[in-house]
């Protein structure tokens, strides 16, 4: 079973921006989220982290990070609340605790915390799109000019740390198989049978990486390509660009500069003590609708169809044995309806036109 | 393949000379006094029991024996003129590419096309070059629209192919494959293996492939070497190996020589083309007795080779099975599991029922649905819709909800996940473990160490944890299941599974086993169900089903295309005019 984090090869524009783009853009996403403490900044920038995930089509790793995150946030607030006695709103008296002293549960400190769980939320939803959405071999191919054995190690711990987690699914399901009179499996030895067979895994990833020339990495120098592979392939190839990426650099700067001149100009007026104060200004609302608008970055219009010629006459059959409808607008009579609906209003002789569901 | 192909007196790609080779720790020699050359341009096909060596002289040949693995070595060995027991993997790695049997522990990326590219990267190639190159080799493999894709998300031949392709993309000039096919349904296998031959030949790679179903890549191969305790035991033309193996080791010969021989007709044939050849050569015709090919037309064979398959309505009307209680009664089953964020439908609306003491194979190609049906019988795959009931000893009584389902003893494809811990006794406590051990033969072992095991006896000692504290005294539980039990078993050990399965049906188990092996099931089974995707395409006794269809049939069957006849004994007794009698 894969975990809703692991990235997956989808057609959209945040997977085919190159990984420079997209880090740029949830980036800044990620940079709004710790200059500000506006909760109505902070629910905008976590909006639009998953608005971007579900245009991108990673909505299972948004819900599994809003869940995760919200198990994070929820002992922020209440250790918060149980170890800051500042703010005026006093809404519980807890007496005195053991090494925490006079426990007062105020609002404010209950805001606070929830300030900095929201915060943790927007975090997360953030590198959850990136891990769902940003192929992580080409992340390390970038990565690997600088430096070569760490971006290796990175590749196959990404490549191992899921295995292992099937690999221990399987060892699950295997205890859970055994009959009952078989000695129980405790964590003990599913643990040590799990570490056994991921030194297996790794004794059979250094085979391979032996066989495909790992150990003379270090000690080649890149190969110059031949005069006949640079009169034969363009430049593109090698530096391998996303037409979607001017517009992911341009949504991060935007969001940057906005929320560095909001910041400026008085946007993040959010203060929790003495007493809370949301600062609601102009400016805090045009720069969360920034925000919000920045999560359709991903966006892809879909391709408009082109009508088919072929299959303009009536007559092709699908291979299921039905028959393909006719491309364009087809006309047909309206439906009734519903019992005892008067019949949809029109002019004698015209008719409704429908567009096919291809 | 044509001499020109097969560059004989050009340099060897491969030479071995008085190869001996120790591992670690090891007093016996894995390989002994091993000497052999391999053409430019030759596909040779390695074939031996298991621990005859054939792994060991792969991964000498790639240098990862002794680099990697250590241990003692003697005389010499040279892929495309490099030493490689002086220079090692790295340095052979442009002459010499390598697929083993699990291509899950072969891939480092995640991507396919990262993958692909990985060996390219490792050597310094500019990008433009490993861009030409893995679309190169994506296109000859037939898979440039899986370099988009996460390679966990590839179906077991699907990232058989990327591994192959990684192994490809430096274009070396010799492939070494150690059993490529084993985890493959019959479909992916011969689409490998042909796929190999295709590359051989225009390609002009040499390869040398060991496999234990060499009925599915004989009539591919230019020559044999067939190893035995650690030395070459023959090594000559494929229709020789067969007068070899009938001679001398029964346990290679394939199910048509088998037939053949049988059946007093020579020469045996390399494949299901040249027996068909042989059975319709015209110099069989003016004899005063029917020729083979005769009485098969007598006998009723398909003229255009028709499949037969019977549909499971009718067979259920025919009443297939017995009247007694079901072991396992599925009704209307739907299991749906969650594939790309999407859920899918993997059963659709399952009828299934086996009776104790039955024996039934469960087939299908990868992603049928095979192992999945195996999960929510035994109660580890949640169900949409439908109902299971399992008739056993212990179904009544058991009520451990954290347990999988009671009256089910399942063993996975992986054996080696149920055993944690260093003594056999250990992971069977008590009398009733000594009972379950003595169920499977392994009485005997309660104080060994399961890794000392040899493989089959670890797979007898996993389905005895299973079925620990499910028996009632001898009696077992409603149903034992296998899932793909026969992966990289050589014929001597299935024979033994078949054996293990005809016990466990006599003392009354309903026995459902999830395989690809067409002829290991035509071996154990007496009914088969044929799956795809998620529905019952065919169900019914075994010498129908596996005599009534391509893929999913016997190479006796493919032979002869005469309705129930699966087995070189029934085809035999067909070819000598006594069809009543073997049917």
């Amino acid at each position: 079973m894969r975990s809703p984090f692991a990235y997956v090869s989808r057609p959209g524009p945040l997977q085919a921006a190159s990984p420079a783009a997209a880090v740029a853009f949830l980036g800044a996403l990620v940079a709004v989220a710790f200059l500000y403490s506006s909760p109505l900044v902070l629910v905008a920038a976590g909006a639009a982290v998953a608005l971007a995930g579900r245009l991108a089509g990673a909505w299972a790793a948004v819900r599994a990070a809003i869940r995760l995150g919200l198990a994070i946030a929820l002992p922020i607030v209440v250790v918060n609340a149980l170890v800051v006695n500042r703010g005026e709103t006093v809404l519980a008296r807890l007496g005195d605790w053991p090494l925490l002293g006079q426990v007062d549960v105020t609002a404010e400190a209950l805001a606070d915390g929830a300030v900095f769980g929201l915060r943790a939320i927007v975090v997360m939803i953030a590198f959850a799109v990136y891990s769902a959405c940003v192929d992580p071999d080409r992340v390390l191919r970038a990565l690997r000019p600088l430096a070569g054995r760490s971006a290796l190690t990175a590749t196959l711990v990404s490549r191992l740390v899921p295995v292992a987690a099937a690999d221990a699914a399987r060892l699950r399901d295997a205890a859970r198989l055994r009959g009952p009179a078989a000695a129980a499996v405790g964590r003990a030895p599913l643990a040590r049978r799990l570490l056994a067979g991921s030194l297996d895994r790794a004794v059979d990833v250094a085979a391979t990486l032996e066989l495909r020339g790992y150990s003379l990495e270090s000690r080649r120098a890149p190969r110059p390509p031949s005069v006949r592979e640079k009169t034969r392939h363009s430049s593109s190839l090698r530096r391998r660009r996303s037409r979607y990426d001017r517009r992911f650099y341009l949504a991060g700067a935007l969001v940057l500069a906005g929320a560095i001149a909001g910041k400026l100009l008085g946007a993040d007026g959010f203060h929790a003590y003495p007493t809370i104060r949301l600062g609601l200004e102009p400016t805090t609302i045009a720069l969360s609708a920034l925000l919000v608008l920045s999560g359709l970055t991903p966006y892809r219009r879909k391709p408009r169809r082109q009508p088919a010629a072929s299959s303009r006459s009536t007559g092709r059959r699908r291979p299921n044995g039905g028959r393909l409808r006719p491309a364009g607008p087809v006309v047909r009579p309206s439906p009734p309806r519903g019992p005892g609906a008067a019949p949809a209003r029109r002019a004698p002789g015209t008719a409704v036109l429908e567009t096919p569901r291809v | 393949m044509s001499e020109l192909a097969i560059r004989r007196g050009a340099a060897p790609t491969l030479a071995i000379a008085g190869l001996t080779y120790s591992y670690p720790r090891s007093a016996q020699p894995v390989l002994s006094d091993i000497s052999m050359e391999i053409a430019p341009g030759e596909f040779v096909l390695l074939a031996g029991r298991s621990a005859s060596g054939k792994s060991t002289l792969l991964k000498a040949a790639c240098g990862l024996v002794p680099h990697f693995h250590g241990g003692e070595i003697e005389g010499g060995v040279a892929v495309a003129g490099l030493d490689a027991i002086e220079s090692g993997p790295g340095e052979l790695a442009g002459a010499v590419g390598y697929v083993a049997q699990d291509p899950e522990t072969q891939v480092v990326s995640t991507t396919v096309a990262a993958e692909i590219e990985l060996p390219l990267e490792l050597r310094g190639d500019a990008a433009a070059a490993r861009a030409r190159a893995v679309e190169e080799v994506a296109l000859a493999l037939a898979i440039p629209h899986l370099l988009g894709r996460t390679v966990d998300t590839l179906s077991g031949g699907e990232l058989q192919r990327v591994a192959l392709a990684a192994a490809l993309v430096t274009r070396p000039r010799l492939v070494l494959l150690d059993e490529p096919t084993s985890q493959l349904d019959p479909v992916a296998g011969d689409e490998l293996i042909w796929l190999l031959r295709r590359l051989n030949e225009e390609w002009g790679v040499a390869v040398l492939l060991a496999e234990h179903r060499l009925e599915r890549c004989l009539a591919a191969a230019d020559r044999v070497i067939a190893m035995d305790a650690a030395r070459i035991a023959f090594d000559g033309p494929p229709t020789d190996f067969l007068s070899w193996a009938h001679d001398s080791s029964p346990a290679l010969s394939t199910p048509a020589a088998r037939l053949f021989s049988l059946a007093g007709i020579e020469p045996l044939p390399t494949g299901v083309r040249a027996a068909r050849a042989l059975l319709e050569a015209p110099d069989r015709a003016g004899a005063e007795d029917p020729t083979p090919s005769e009485r098969l037309q007598l006998l009723g064979r398909h003229p255009h080779g028709q499949p037969q398959t019977p549909h499971p309505s009718k067979l259920r009307e025919e009443g297939v099975g017995s009247s007694a209680p079901p072991a396992l009664r599925i009704r209307g089953l739907w299991v749906e599991l969650t594939r790309d964020d999407a859920p899918h439908d993997v059963l659709r609306g399952i009828d299934l029922e086996v009776n104790r003491g039955e024996r039934v194979a469960l087939m299908g190609r990868n992603g049928a649905g095979k192992s999945t049906l195996l999960k929510a019988i035994a109660g580890l795959a949640p169900t949409a819709a439908g109902k299971i009931e399992i008739d056993g000893p212990k179904s009544r009584a058991q009520d451990d909800k954290s347990a999988h389902r009671p009256g089910v003893a399942l063993l996975t494809q992986s054996p080696g996940d149920y055993l944690v811990r260093e003594r056999v006794g250990d992971e069977l406590p008590g009398e009733v473990g000594v009972a379950a051990l003595r169920v499977v033969g392994l009485e005997h072992a309660v104080d060994a160490d399961p890794r000392d095991l040899s493989g089959g006896e670890r797979q007898r000692l996993a389905l005895a944890i299973a079925l620990a504290g499910q028996m009632e005294g001898e009696e077992l539980p409603g149903l034992v299941a296998l899932d793909e039990p026969t992966r990289g078993m050589d014929r001597t050990r299935k024979d033994d599974l078949v054996a293990l399965i005809g016990d466990l049906a006599g003392r009354g188990a309903g026995v459902v086993v999830a395989t690809h092996d067409v002829e290991f099931a035509s071996a154990f089974a007496e009914r088969v169900v044929l799956l795809g995707a998620g529905v019952t395409i065919a169900d019914g006794p075994m010498a129908e089903v596996l005599s009534g269809g391509w893929y999913f049939a016997t190479e006796v069957a493919r032979v002869l295309d005469l309705p129930g006849v699966v087995t070189p004994e029934q085809g035999a007794a067909a070819l000598r005019g006594e069809m009543g009698e073997a049917r």
